[in-house]
């Protein structure tokens, strides 16, 4: 389980951006690597780390960085 | 399916074969941007590619295989009882791809031949068919064909699919095996249905015979649908296997995954504990071959040989459909291990009808 600002850091690292230019209110489209293989990134390391298969409602709602850390927080890999 | 086991056969030989022509996904010009390219190669591992032009469909690369092998381990065209060709890419809706084989390898009336509608996990199926047949009475030698042309279905507009597809075949000769007292042959082979929109070419079948839309005669992928379905499933798949087999994971030689895309192989290993050491890869050289690339990958993925005893082989195929089958099979010395490759058509009709573009 990951703190908020862990899981902050650990995204940055997931997109190749700096930890500073990362907040929950980022969005998708300001990300240039959160694109179709940024996702399977995401997916790739939220399954090794958190063990979280997303869905692909999920997914396609996925709109900014707080959207990964609701669905981390709703399946309880995200401390309070 | 809960695993299963059949008698052993025994692998007289494998051989793959390819197009000549190679396709340098970075050097090679393409509808994308070279960074872009680069990007995707370096997550996908596919370097290059071997692609069939218009001429070449899979029964040409598994006619070119199959000649190959049969001259390799001796095997005269009246001895041959059964043909399975498993192939997603036929040349025509009818006949059976298989029958065309049948007529240019000059197989006797006696010979079944049949195509198995299978892609990406068509291997193990067709291992599977085979050793089956070969425990009923009259089946001694059967012949298991594998080839797709993937690349021919890509729209090379699609950065999902266009620089990840190669084209191969293969020729596989299975004879009963005639030392029962070796251990037996495992299988496990799965279906979900409800993914079978996940990877799909709509058009030109009889639900959209001539589709209005172009875009629908080529494969569309649901990447992440795809990368679920591989992770959720693979690991499991490899799992049941192996307990069914009652074999530890180093007990075997080497793991043949579908070279599906270097990214989610290497996560499918970490996820199961497998060494990569273990794990050939072809995809660098070949691309995607679809469920061929398995074949493609016993016959050119480097395995060490031992001069006694034999290889353990996991076959591992998983995609379209969406279906996954898995085999463990024994790889003899004696086997024979061989590649061709080839610059044009070699099935006699070819010729006869008008190629498509693509």
């Amino acid at each position: 389980m990951m703190t908020r600002d862990e899981a902050l850091r650990w995204l940055a690292g997931i997109f190749e951006e700096d930890p500073a230019g990362i907040a929950p209110e980022t969005l998708r489209e300001d990300i240039p690597t959160w694109d179709s293989l940024g996702v399977l990134t995401l997916m790739a390391e939220l399954d090794q780390k958190c063990g979280i298969l997303l869905t692909e409602q999920e997914l396609k709602s996925m709109a900014r960085i707080d959207d990964i850390l609701q669905v981390m927080n709703a399946r309880g890999q995200l401390a309070a | 399916m809960p695993a299963t086991s059949t008698q052993p056969a025994r692998v007289c030989g494998i051989v793959s074969c390819v197009p000549t022509k190679v396709f340098d996904n970075v050097a090679d010009a393409s509808a994308f941007e070279k960074e872009e390219v680069e990007k995707v190669v370096r997550m996908a591992g596919v370097k290059t590619r071997h692609v069939a032009d218009a001429t070449i469909c899979a029964s040409d690369l598994c006619l070119a295989a199959a000649r190959e092998l049969l001259q390799k381990v001796d095997w005269a065209p009246d001895t041959i009882d059964a043909v399975i060709m498993v192939t997603q890419s036929p040349d025509y809706l009818l006949p059976s791809t298989s029958c065309l084989i049948h007529r240019d390898l000059g197989l006797r009336t006696g010979c079944a031949t049949f195509d198995v509608g299978l892609g990406c996990s068509g291997y193990p199926y067709g291992l599977w068919l085979a050793s089956m047949m070969l425990q009923s009475p009259g089946f001694r030698r059967v012949l298991v064909l594998h080839g797709e042309t993937p690349a021919r279905f890509a729209d090379h507009g699609d950065r999902a699919v266009a620089l990840l597809f190669g084209d191969a075949g293969s020729a596989t000769a299975l004879e009963t095996g005639e030392d029962t007292s070796s251990a037996r042959w495992w299988f496990d082979l799965s279906t979900d249905g409800t993914g079978w929109s996940d990877l799909i070419i709509r058009g030109g079948g009889f639900r959209d015979r001539f589709p209005t839309e172009k875009s629908d005669c080529f494969v569309k992928m649901n990447g992440p649908n795809i990368f679920n379905f591989t992770i959720k499933r693979v690991p499991a798949m490899v799992e049941d296997t192996l307990q069914a087999a009652g074999f530890s994971k180093d007990q075997v030689d080497y793991y043949i995954f579908h070279q599906s895309n270097r990214f989610i192989m290497r996560h499918l290993a970490k996820k199961t504990g497998l060494p990569e050491a273990r794990i050939p890869l072809t995809l660098d050289t070949f691309g995607s071959a679809g469920g061929p690339s398995i074949p493609l990958t016993i016959t050119r993925g480097q395995l060490e040989r031992p001069e006694s005893g034999p290889l353990w082989l996991l076959l591992l195929g998983y995609g379209v459909g969406l279906s996954w089958g898995s085999a463990l099979i024994q790889l003899c010395p004696s086997a024979f291990l061989g590649h061709v490759e080839i610059d044009g058509p070699v099935v006699s009709s070819a010729g006869t009808t008008q190629p498509a573009a693509g």
